[in-house]
């Protein structure tokens, strides 16, 4: 159904004469390698079946999937997808909520960090 | 119910039944090929020959249970079906020792009814009188047999009391010493009467069914799972894992039962599935025997993997008719859901009672085609997705605690069935729609998804589903954009009068929208100025 071109095996644009038919075809195993280790932390054997790591990431993939759809509804309203809209899916499920927002602050320090960390440099660079 | 310790057939074989050799005692162990049913028949001839004393408790304790609810209807139908004498089944010695199995000996079993049934049929102490050997055996057997019975044998008379044991010793010797609880016979009669009670219908089995079923179920419950009784060699279904023992066993009984189990294709073993001796397997029909070999395989799957993907895959491979050949490898996700529910429901009767069930269901189908399995009910002939037992342990799995009454079974079992024949239909209906002759998975997971917003992973493929742009009418997007223009120009001091432009025009709505808007913060402006 979806002619792939040579270059983009995991997507294939049908057309562009359909706006928003387009199909993807779905790569595979994307997730395999980190999902394993998931599940092993989770409980599993090292080892995990394939299937069940390929279904796994199936209902990963779908989750996702479904998230950015609902996303994209809300921010079409505003025109850009921003994280705010992410946040505001998940607001009911504190758990994940309250991950999300400790993730994205570390992510702020971390960047915070870097950042005074290249100006120092910058200021020894220019002391020599 | 065990046979009369005196003869051997009903010595239970010794790994069957380590609770019928208790019972049936002597001679049980010494009959493992259950040929030998000539010991049970002096002690049938005492016409309950299976010492109830022994039976009930010792061997099987499940079986009272279990076959007391279905042997019941069975009874009757098992003594008719005993024609044959009962061989002296390891497990049956209990029952079948009494005279059938010592008479009807295996030899003399017509080979018809199954080879040798060694059913060991585990005397089950439950409400069959020893009397009727049938209702021994079959319930434990007879479940087994209930299959087995079908060619008349099976009479599986759970409870058939007195009047079952001549039957049963008939249906006995048809089922003929095999050696292990009728293995063939049992396990072919076992499984009409599992299946009989899902599929009424079907005349082969009839007599066998309701015995089948009874027995079947009361053997699954009880025996089956529980005793080695219901080892019976590979229930009905064509003896596959136990057809070598069997057959040896049934060779020594009688060398029509060798031949018989040959023929028979394996029948995995499933755990308690009753192993119907080759022969009667054979006699039964080669395609049940692989239908339980199917289902076998196949329940065995659902059991190790998700009961639905391993039945979809065995059933996308066949009609949902057919689930019962399905071979038991796995397809991968290209089961119509319809398939799996299919293969759900063979499988889930036979879940709840295992291998006997479903090798009981096989065995009503041999002849009569794959009707799928409904669930099995001993007495209810109409067929259900699903089984009660499959609703218990539904419920286990939230809550091991919690206990359901039987009307609320019922309402469940009957929102079951509907739910799968509405689904199906609606799905068959996109399919058709799709100009394909066949159902798919993609049928039913549209449907499931945008009726009943069920997302079933694992099963779509590889497409990803592409986002759709929210789709707004030009007009309505103009509009869109006069508004927020308007709330611009709002926050200026001439916000005011805008809004009352606006409020002229095609942006009537909007506007009073914008002018309410534009009220807080022309107060807020004046305050400030």
């Amino acid at each position: 159904m979806n002619s792939n071109p040579a270059g983009a095996p995991s997507k294939a644009r049908v057309g562009s004469s359909q706006p928003s038919e387009t199909s993807f075809k779905r790569k595979r195993g994307v997730f395999q390698k980190d999902l394993q280790h998931m599940m092993y932390g989770f409980g599993d054997d090292p080892n995990p079946l394939p299937e069940t790591v390929a279904l796994v990431e199936d209902i990963v993939v779908e989750y996702v999937t479904d998230m950015v759809h609902k996303a994209q509804d809300i921010a079409s309203k505003r025109g850009k997808l921003l994280t705010e809209d992410f946040l505001f899916l998940i607001r009911k499920d504190l758990p994940k909520l309250n991950r999300c927002t400790e993730l994205l602050s570390m992510n702020e320090e971390l960047k915070q960090a870097r950042k005074a960390f290249d100006v120092d440099e910058e200021k020894l660079a220019s002391g020599e | 119910m065990e046979q009369p310790p005196t003869t051997q057939s009903e010595t239970p074989p010794t790994t069957t039944t380590p609770p019928l050799t208790t019972t049936s005692s002597t001679t049980q162990p010494d009959q493992p090929a259950q040929s030998q049913p000539q010991t049970s028949s002096p002690t049938a001839s005492s016409s309950q020959p299976l010492p109830p004393s022994i039976n009930p408790n010792p061997k099987h304790p499940n079986l009272p249970t279990s076959q007391s609810l279905q042997p019941q209807p069975l009874n009757p139908l098992s003594r008719t079906q005993f024609n044959r004498p009962y061989p002296p089944f390891p497990h049956f010695s209990p029952m079948t020792s009494h005279s059938t199995t010592s008479s009807s000996s295996m030899t003399s079993i017509p080979p018809a009814q199954r080879g040798g049934m060694a059913l060991g049929v585990p005397a089950h102490p439950s409400p069959q009188p020893p009397t009727s050997f049938s209702s021994l055996t079959p319930p434990s057997f007879g479940s087994q047999f209930g299959g087995l019975g079908r060619p008349g044998n099976v009479s599986v008379p759970e409870s058939a009391p007195s009047t079952s044991t001549p039957q049963v010793r008939q249906s006995i010797s048809g089922m003929q010493g095999v050696g292990m609880m009728g293995s063939l016979g049992s396990s072919s009669s076992l499984r009409a009467s599992g299946i009989a009670p899902s599929h009424p219908q079907r005349p082969l089995q009839s007599p066998l069914r309701p015995q089948a079923n009874a027995n079947n179920q009361s053997a699954t419950t009880q025996n089956f799972q529980d005793h080695s009784l219901l080892r019976l060699p590979p229930a009905g279904s064509p003896g596959s894992p136990a057809p070598t023992t069997q057959q040896t066993t049934q060779s020594h009984n009688q060398p029509w039962l060798s031949s018989g189990t040959q023929g028979k294709p394996p029948l995995p073993p499933q755990s308690f599935r009753p192993q119907m001796n080759p022969q009667t397997l054979q006699q039964r029909s080669h395609i049940p025997s692989q239908q339980q070999t199917a289902m076998s395989a196949s329940t065995q799957q659902p059991q190790t993997s998700s009961s639905l993907q391993s039945q979809s895959s065995s059933l996308s491979q066949q009609s949902p008719e057919q689930h019962y050949s399905l071979p038991p490898s796995r397809v991968p996700q290209n089961l119509t859901h319809q398939q799996q529910m299919a293969r759900n429901r063979g499988l889930g009767n036979q879940r709840p009672f295992t291998p006997v069930i479903g090798q009981s269901s096989q065995v009503s189908s041999q002849p009569m085609v794959n009707k799928p399995p409904s669930a099995v009910e001993p007495t209810e002939p109409c067929n259900r997705i699903i089984s009660k037992r499959s609703i218990h342990e539904i419920v286990s799995q939230i809550d091991p605690a919690e206990r359901l009454d039987p009307e609320v079974e019922d309402i469940l079992v009957d929102i079951a069935d509907d739910f799968v024949e509405s689904v199906t239909t609606f799905a068959c209906s996109l399919a058709k729609h799709r100009k394909s002759n066949m159902l798919e998975s993609k049928d039913i997971l549209l449907h499931l998804e945008r009726n009943w917003n069920m997302s079933l992973p694992g099963f779509s493929g590889d497409e990803i589903k592409c986002y759709k742009k929210p789709f707004g009418n030009d007009v309505h997007r103009e509009r869109l954009a006069a508004i927020k223009k308007s709330i611009a120009a709002a926050e200026t001091p001439n916000a005011k009068s805008l809004g009352g432009q606006a409020g002229g025009g095609a942006k009537g709505h909007p506007a009073k929208t914008t002018g309410l808007v534009i009220g807080s913060p022309n107060s807020k402006g004046r305050e400030t100025t």
